[in-house]
């Protein structure tokens, strides 16, 4: 579909207007992608800031209130969970744990794919044979399936988690960059430096490279996503990250078995999943508006 | 999740786990019992096999289908099942060799019991039970007994006689009791691969009609039944059992508030508070026979195997808060061997809660508080990874609790929770630094599986010739005398070496509607399912 | 598109399926802890019967002969036992199949029949009040944690309303076509939730792009009616991205499955893959993944037949 491939003419560079200014000025336009980078933005800080901003760490048992979830209040603004933690504390440093998951994960992926797919299309011949071929048989595997294989037999760190999740999710972004790199591999600017002598990687990532980087950049944005909600899944099946180490995944498939007993529990970090993952989902559509030139 | 019961406690001795027996027909309900109904069980595991010696789980199902010669009660005394009495010495169904290194037991087998295809149960079924368990081409998750065992004798059919190698106790926990395997259907059949697995065929008094993998067995009222109530009327009183597969737990616990299962037996503490306001439904605390413990690895971190490094980690950890953090269900203990049990030492070394007298016992090993407030000796932090068995909710919240517990003094766990198979083997292994978890045991339990040198439970490393000692005279004495008194000494010793620090024993929660009549439950590592017959649906 | 094509393309599937084998055997045998382990600590099983086991499994042999020789038994039908239940492992797979293809494919259709008109819907009216509804609940969709909604749903629909049942395919001793029906309407619309999201989004997007083609501009310069251009000329060709899309997640949705089927305790493969994975049951979770990536591969290929079916423009040969 080409909605979601687009691909950028070369001659937007000789316009009077900048290509960065450009896409700032469109990106600006969508309302929605604007709220979602504000919101990120803000839940990022949050998470940095976490221990600036609770006077509770996130492994501290009140023992006065132990064995009983309490609800919210002025003390515990998102109340607190069996062991007597503060929920809002807790929620500030899943943040963490779950906006780096998100992250790094789509950076691996990212990174990963990009590498393949600009080896595969630069050089063509026997590399990209190779390399299309291991791309299709990755992706000829269940993802799911074979991340939660993987969780299950390696109980991940948070770092084995991040492995797991990015080293299984570039291949799209691999096709993808191919594509653009055999379409941008003929044109006249790399001829041009290929002619003055510029090295292969240079020629690669100097030159086509900043060409793709639209596309690229929505695919990522829109993995992070993706790495969210499978860290949540994981989760769920109790194969994600290990407590006390809280991530919205974690809290949530805890307070599940508290659902009746203490909803507010599953309320908070619930909804901090869908915020993140809407946001980024917004902020993914609305740079992909943004680096659509037929917009 | 699921797996509540998975390998977390199943121990090599399931031999013992059997039937209360005919105890609930004397429990003055003489009222309401009726024939007819179905009862709906939810399970929080998936079924492996339906054959009671192969699964690895503790076979819930299976106790309303196969019977054994004896059965321990609701109070964890064996009593009488397919056999008419226990033997003992005194009675004469036990006869100890003179120079008291064998024994010879007798049974006397209960006549007119028919298996539920009719055919007769007779010593030679008996028999073949031992000869198929200890086949070593049978693949067994528990042999147990099979080895002390020389030889058997069935003089007619109504008589076994078990020529025994050593005097074994705990003969009772072993094969006999577990169950009877049906010699007229599987002699000669492979048992790893037989349809019994999935079809058993039992004595029990109800017999697997449709057996769905992944989602529900049916048991339907076995005809030929031998037990009757005092009114004459043949038992079971429930036409039906099912058995639905549900590993969710939350669902398990949905399941029970809209009524589509009647009842659950091991309901995680946490989901009890929303049942308990359900109308209909009545909680039953089962005190089982288990403890939780925390385990150091002698063969790991060289730290534990300074005992003062063991004590102060047992003045550190506050067992009243552990209860607390899990409801309130958890009973705090101070030795291995739960109270029930008359042997059971209440005068044995204790670790009251004690921070400062913990953290003055490591200043003095030569552990001192580093830069983070961990504490170092020789450059090496005092940083441990804990684990339990990922998913069981009440062991992960113990866990962290003990893991905020252990921080106060100084000491750093990380959480490394293992599920399935890698639990296990990791248990017992010893692929940890420390180990949260819980036994449970039968009636009658050997404590050197535990903590003997060779005890294949033992998978921390302990040792002491004196303890094993204390188990040897315990696991080959029939004098009741020397037999507590030894594993009394034993506790004693246990405690002040500490390889292991008891911490409480959990009651399970059966959660059953208010319907049901004749239930008890029952502590041991048999199930609550065994002797079903006397189970009844008000109306 | 040829016979010969077909052919063609399922011969390539060969490679592309040995390949995956190779991987995920790898994956499996090289992780730490054999099957063998669940009776290596137990001392009822002597070593003389961990050796005859590890024969009768073919462990003792290098991992590339047993490689060799896995796919030498898989091609011939003969997936070995499970080591779980000592069930011949097809016979394990084939019982939980068509639970899995039932509540699978249901979603699927389910999800078709939302997401195609919701996308349409969106399209004609862009930028309307419906549109940017639409929309935003399609980005609800995909960000709302599955499990979470399942177990809300639950909740609301079994305990609080008493109208459906929470969990199982059947209810027991019933199994006709009404009951199997109830039981699978919670679990058929959460697996059906995330798709619907996305495919609608997909339609949207694909209309619109249509809707600004030369030809329909024509054709509603011609004077054809709004409602006959979006549908005779738009929607065909609108179609055509959808369904490889749609095609592709057939596949995903299958095996999404695993998450609905343990909190619905659908007995699906899902949930027996998760079993066979705390059994460490390694030749029933090899036969399941080979089976994902068979209905992986075989999607694909539908994809691109169907994708010829409608498109005229696009010949196979």
């Amino acid at each position: 579909m080409t909605d979601t491939l687009p691909t950028l003419s070369a001659g937007r560079r000789a316009r009077r207007e900048g290509f960065w200014p450009t896409l700032i000025r469109r990106f600006l336009k969508h309302k929605l992608a604007v709220t979602g980078l504000i919101m990120l933005t803000l839940l990022a800080l949050l998470a940095l800031f976490a221990p600036l901003l609770t006077p509770y760490t996130f492994d501290g048992q009140d023992l006065s209130i132990i064995g009983q979830p309490q609800p919210p209040s002025a003390a515990h603004w998102m109340g607190t969970d069996q062991l007597g933690r503060d929920a809002f504390t807790r929620v500030l440093y899943g943040a963490r744990i779950s906006l780096m998951v998100g992250l790094f994960s789509a950076l691996l992926a990212t990174s990963l794919g990009t590498l393949i797919g600009a080896l595969s299309g630069y050089y063509r011949g026997w590399i990209d044979t190779t390399l299309m071929r291991l791309t299709d048989v990755v992706l000829c595997i269940p993802l799911l399936p074979l991340i939660i294989l993987l969780s299950g037999i390696l109980r991940p760190s948070v770092t084995l988690l991040i492995c797991i999740i990015g080293g299984l999710s570039w291949m799209g972004t691999a096709r993808l960059v191919r594509g653009q790199f055999l379409t941008l591999r003929e044109r006249e600017f790399v001829e041009a430096s290929r002619a003055l002598g510029g090295r292969d990687n240079r020629v690669m990532f100097r030159h086509i490279l900043p060409n793709a980087i639209g596309p690229i950049i929505v695919s990522t944005t829109l993995s992070v996503g993706g790495a969210i909600m499978l860290e949540s899944a994981l989760s769920f099946l109790g194969l994600g990250v290990q407590p006390p180490t809280p991530t919205w995944g974690n809290l949530l498939n805890y307070a599940s078995q508290w659902l009746t007993a203490a909803p507010w529990l599953a309320l908070f970090p619930g909804l901090m999943i869908l915020l993140t993952v809407l946001s980024v989902n917004f902020l993914g559509d609305g740079l992909r508006d943004a680096f659509d030139p037929r917009n | 999740m699921g797996n509540q019961k998975q390998f977390g406690y199943s121990v090599r001795q399931k031999s013992a786990r059997l039937a209360f027996a005919t105890f609930i027909l004397l429990g003055g309900m003489s009222l309401a019992q009726q024939r007819g109904g179905t009862l709906t069980v939810g399970l929080s595991y998936d079924i492996d096999t339906l054959n009671v010696y192969s699964t690895g789980y503790l076979g819930d199902v299976q106790a309303t289908v196969a019977e054994g010669l004896l059965a321990p009660n609701e109070k964890a005394k064996y009593v009488p099942v397919l056999a008419t009495t226990v033997p003992t010495i005194k009675n004469g169904g036990i006869k100890v060799a003179a120079d008291n290194k064998s024994m010879v037991i007798t049974y006397k087998l209960r006549p007119n019991v028919k298996w539920s295809d009719g055919q007769p149960f007779t010593s030679a079924d008996v028999k073949f039970t031992w000869d198929a368990v200890k086949d070593p081409k049978f693949i067994a998750e528990s042999k147990d007994g099979t080895e002390d065992i020389a030889s058997i004798d069935t003089p007619n059919p109504l008589t076994v006689v078990v020529n025994y190698k050593r005097v074994a106790p705990d003969f009772a926990s072993t094969l006999f009791t577990f169950g009877i395997l049906p010699k007229h259907t599987l002699e000669g059949k492979d048992l790893n691969t037989d349809n019994y697995n999935q079809m058993p065929l039992g004595t029990g008094p109800f017999k697997v009609t449709q057996y769905v993998k992944g989602q529900y067995v049916v048991l339907e009222r076995n005809p030929y039944y031998w037990r009757k109530d005092k009114a004459g009327v043949q038992l079971p009183y429930l036409d039906k059992m099912i058995f639905k597969i549900i590993p969710d737990s939350n669902t398990l616990v949905t399941q029970l508030k809209s009524g589509e299962i009647q009842m659950a037996t091991s309901v995680p503490y946490s989901q009890v508070p929303q049942l308990a306001s359900q109308s209909g439904l009545s909680i039953v605390k089962n005190p089982v026979l288990s403890w939780q413990h925390l385990d150091f690895n002698l063969k790991g971190p060289a730290a534990f195997r300074d005992v003062n490094v063991r004590k102060a980690f047992a003045y550190a950890l506050d067992k009243s808060t552990v209860s607390k953090a899990l409801g309130g269900y958890p009973v705090p203990i101070n030795t291995v061997v739960v109270p029930v049990f008359s042997y059971s030492n209440k005068n044995v070394p204790k670790y009251p809660y004690d921070l400062a007298k913990a953290k003055q016992l490591l200043d003095a090993a030569g552990y001192k508080p580093g830069a983070d407030g961990i504490r170092v000796k020789d450059g090496v932090r005092m940083s441990y990874n804990i684990m339990v068995q990922a998913g069981r909710s009440t062991d992960e919240d113990a866990e962290q609790v003990i893991i905020a517990q252990m921080k106060a003094l100084g000491v750093e766990l990380k959480p490394d929770n293992k599920s399935g198979v890698a639990f296990r083997d990791a248990r017992y292994k010893g692929g940890y630094d420390l180990f949260y978890s819980g036994w449970i045991t039968s009636a009658d339990p050997s404590y050197s599986v535990f903590f003997g040198s060779k005890g294949p439970n033992n998978g921390q490393g302990y040792s002491n010739p004196k303890i094993d000692a204390l188990l040897a005279t315990a696991d080959s004495t029939l004098d009741p005398t020397v037999r507590t008194k030894a594993l009394r000494d034993f506790q004693t010793l246990l405690m002040q070496d500490l390889p292991s620090i008891p911490v409480a024993t959990n009651p399970s929660i059966i959660v059953v509607t208010d319907k049901l009549g004749g239930f008890v439950s029952n502590p041991t590592n048999m199930t609550n399912f065994v002797n079903t017959s006397g189970w009844y649906l008000k109306k | 598109m040829s016979l010969t094509y077909v052919f063609k393309r399922l011969l390539g599937m060969l490679p592309l399926l040995l390949g995956v084998s190779l991987i995920l055997f790898g994956v499996l045998h090289l992780a730490p802890g054999g099957p063998l382990d669940v009776y290596a600590d137990n001392p009822s099983v002597t070593q003389e019967a961990l050796e005859q086991m590890k024969r009768a499994f073919g462990l003792d042999q290098p991992i590339p002969v047993q490689y060799v020789k896995w796919v030498g038994a898989f091609v011939q039908g003969e997936w070995g036992f499970s080591i779980r239940t000592a069930q011949p492992v097809v016979e394990e797979v084939l019982a939980r199949l068509p639970a899995t293809l039932m509540l699978g494919g249901s979603a699927f259709v389910l999800a078709l029949i939302i997401a195609v008109p919701l996308g349409v819907l969106s399209a004609t009216r862009r930028y309307s009040g419906v549109d940017y509804l639409i929309t935003l609940l399609s980005f609800l969709g995909i960000s709302t944690p599955v499990f979470w909604l399942a177990l809300m749903l639950q909740l609301l629909f079994s305990v609080q309303w008493r109208v459906l049942p929470s969990a199982g395919m059947q209810t027991i001793g019933d199994g006709s076509f009404l009951d199997v029906l109830r039981h699978m309407l919670l679990p058929t619309f959460i697996l059906a939730f995330a798709s619907v999201a996305g495919w609608s989004r997909y339609m949207r997007a694909s209309m619109v792009e249509v809707l600004n083609q030369d030809y329909v501009r024509t054709a509603r310069a011609k004077g054809v009616s709004n409602r006959r251009v979006t549908y005779a000329h738009a929607f065909r060709n609108a179609l055509i991205p959808v369904v490889t899309v749609v095609a592709l997640d057939f596949a995903s949705i299958i095996s999404g499955a695993v998450i609905t089927e343990t909190i619905f305790a659908w007995p699906g493969v899902g949930r027996l893959f998760i079993d066979s994975m705390n059994g460490r049951d390694y030749p029933v979770l090899m036969a399941l993944l080979m089976v994902g990536s068979f209905a992986l591969i075989l999607s694909n290929l539908l994809a691109d037949l169907a994708y010829s079916l409608i498109d005229p423009r696009i010949r196979y040969d």
